[in-house]
């Protein structure tokens, strides 16, 4: 495109010189900006449709696999959901569990379980509890994190960046207290 | 991603090109991404290694629509192309492939046409440097999770539907006090500083996850902050139902303050800020 | 009441177990998605469809009705719930654990707070317009699992010794 507009203004400069000059370069230029192009005549509908046509045959752009990893897969945000979903998740199952205990010939009260715990090995008793106290430590300050983005504050692009790896610092701090000093 | 595999085989080498054909006597001719012209040129190349950087840059042709997208490498010298990502695909475009396809206005970041995904984050290529720190391959998409036309351009259409649909224009129904104009204090005047200036290019709505997943439905960033815009915007008389038609479960609320917007807005502005202003004020 | 319940329920509960491993499912779903867009070029979980255009280009995309129960309403008592969750969260650290009402409300809150962020999670990945069938049996699955969840929160909550209680002995186990 620019190059053709080059190519006209050289060829209006050159107009005034000798013939044989500009045929010569016409022949090089039009043997490099040759473009074969066929227009057809459409009426609105033919080129509604067949834009229509075009646009099924699109593909749709990557995303995930090509954003910036900092900022989908070890964003707040969808760690916030991971976290959340994991605790109600375990949650939602423990229910599920101890309701149907009794028919099961399960035992998932409290003091069943509580022994069962405390007869497993320390490292084992370590990992477990720090498996569930970190979901917890990272949903729970994430989530005082975003309550206050709620509230309006915390919204410049440094603070966010900051904020967000201070969440995972602060969150295995938090949760190694909770799994190991509790 | 496998699907897109980089043709490295297709990787053309371009170091000291200049376009023969095109060198008429006396015509000074300069092409927008070239540093110098012609005489220059030849001395700065001698004096400084080549600075070769490869660039490599998302194709698909709708006229070849079963053939999938893939990436096309081109390396070119930055010694001779200007500081910019669209210098370079500029450059990429007048001196080695003419069919990539991409768009590109005013190359200073004002009309948003060149909006693309560079290196992972969604910005203006016209503002973006070309990395020189390292030696790694620039990466370059189109706006993520986009129907793509060609190449680097995006098909934008629900964007501006969706623009549409908010109305993004004042609605008043008492005439001007003194018959001339709608005045309003410096105090609400300010309200729109960091509102009015975004020139709807769509990174922020094509960086979050949300719209990814719900673009049919959920406004997106960019629509949302210029909602915002109106909404309190104190000339305006219908900000109750601008209000009423965010407050569903989809339009506004699928924002979950993930803050890409934020984060990639090349003209630094807030889209989550106003977002979260908009929740605010329809709080209760 | 609750033992009452709990002979009338066994059958009930063997059927709501299955639904609520149906309900947790979003989270399987959302980590299988996670995988598959990582490692696998197959990005067949919910492939956005080919791009159709509704009206001209010139028409403004629609407007959805009014809602504020799905809207403000909802948002404003998820934040409220939210942070109710963390002086309830708080007290039981610093007195120990938490007195019978208080653990009751903790366990509400909580159930709440899972539920909608459960909601949240069906209504960003299983769009309605796409897949209107797999919506409703999610969202009803989920409602299941929430009623479920409860009964069984109630139980813990008056057969056993509560919930602040119980972890606290486990953790001290």
């Amino acid at each position: 495109m620019i190059a053709q507009r080059v190519g006209t203004t050289a060829l209006r400069r050159v107009a005034g010189q000798p013939k044989t000059f500009f045929t010569a370069n016409l022949a090089r230029i039009s043997a490099t900006q040759t473009r074969q192009v066929a227009t057809q005549k459409l009426t609105h509908d033919d080129a509604t449709n067949l834009l229509a046509q075009q646009r099924l045959q699109r593909p749709v752009s990557p995303h995930l696999d090509i954003y910036d990893k900092k900022q989908t897969w070890f964003g707040g945000s969808i760690w916030q959901r991971f976290t959340g979903s994991a605790l109600s998740g375990g949650l939602y199952a423990f229910g599920a569990a101890y309701l149907a205990a009794p028919l099961l010939g399960w035992h998932l009260e409290s003091a069943s379980i509580a022994a069962a715990f405390g007869a497993l090995p320390f490292a084992v008793k370590g990992g477990l509890k720090f498996a569930l106290a970190w979901p917890f430590a990272f949903h729970a300050l994430n989530g005082v994190r975003h309550l206050v983005f709620d509230l309006g504050y915390g919204f410049a692009k440094r603070t966010v960046i900051k904020t967000g790896w201070y969440l995972w610092g602060a969150s295995a701090v938090a949760g190694s207290y909770l799994a190991f000093f509790l | 991603m496998a699907a897109l595999r980089s043709s490295s085989a297709a990787a053309r080498v371009l170091a000291a090109s200049s376009r023969p054909a095109l060198r008429l006597q006396g015509a000074s001719i300069r092409g927008f991404a070239q540093l110098a012209d012609g005489a220059q040129h030849s001395t700065t190349a001698a004096e400084q290694p080549a600075k070769m950087k490869t660039f490599q840059i998302y194709r698909w042709n709708p006229d070849t629509p079963t053939e999938k997208p893939k990436m096309e490498s081109y390396t070119i010298d930055l010694n001779k192309t200007g500081p910019m990502v669209l210098d370079a695909l500029i450059r990429i475009k007048n001196e080695i492939d003419p069919t990539l396809t991409f768009r590109r206005s005013c190359r200073e970041g004002i009309c948003g046409s060149c909006a693309m995904n560079i290196n992972g984050t969604n910005t203006l290529a016209c503002l973006c440097r070309i990395p020189t720190d390292d030696n790694a391959d620039t990466k370059i998409y189109p706006l993520p999770h986009t129907y793509v036309v060609k190449d680097l351009v995006p098909d934008l259409t629900l964007f501006y539907k969706q623009y549409k649909s908010i109305k993004p224009y004042l609605q008043r129904d008492t005439p001007a006090p003194d018959g001339k104009e709608y005045r309003q204090t410096k105090a609400d005047r300010k309200k729109l500083d960091g509102l009015y200036e975004c020139i709807l290019c769509a990174c922020c709505s094509t960086s979050c996850p949300s719209y990814w997943w719900n673009s049919e439905e959920y406004l997106g960033p960019a629509i949302l902050l210029q909602s915002y815009r109106w909404l309190i915007d104190s000339r305006d008389e219908r900000k109750a139902e601008r209000m009423d038609a965010l407050n569903n479960s989809m339009s506004l609320y699928r924002c979950h303050t993930i803050l890409n917007c934020t984060r990639t807005c090349p003209k630094g502005l807030n889209p989550g800020l106003a977002i979260a202003n908009i929740k605010k004020e329809m709080a209760f | 009441m609750a033992s009452i319940a709990r002979s009338a329920l066994l059958k009930q509960a063997t059927t709501a177990s299955r639904m609520s491993s149906f309900a947790t499912k979003p989270v399987v779903n959302n980590a299988l998605r996670a995988a598959a867009f990582h490692t696998t070029s197959r990005r067949d979980l919910l492939p956005p469809l080919p791009q159709r255009v509704d009206g001209t280009i010139n028409d403004p995309a629609p407007v959805p009705p009014t809602s504020p129960s799905h809207g403000s309403y909802h948002w404003t008592m998820d934040r409220l719930v939210a942070a109710s969750l963390i002086p309830l969260t708080i007290t039981p650290f610093a007195a120990g654990s938490l007195n019978p009402t208080l653990d009751a409300v903790l366990c509400a809150t909580i159930l709440i707070h899972s539920h909608t962020g459960f909601q949240n999670i069906i209504v960003d990945y299983i769009p309605k317009k796409r897949t209107p069938r797999a919506r409703k049996i999610f969202t009803w699955g989920l409602n299941a699992a929430t009623v479920v969840v409860g009964l069984a929160l109630y139980e813990f909550e008056t057969t056993d010794v509560g919930l602040t209680e119980a972890v606290k002995r486990v953790w001290t186990a």
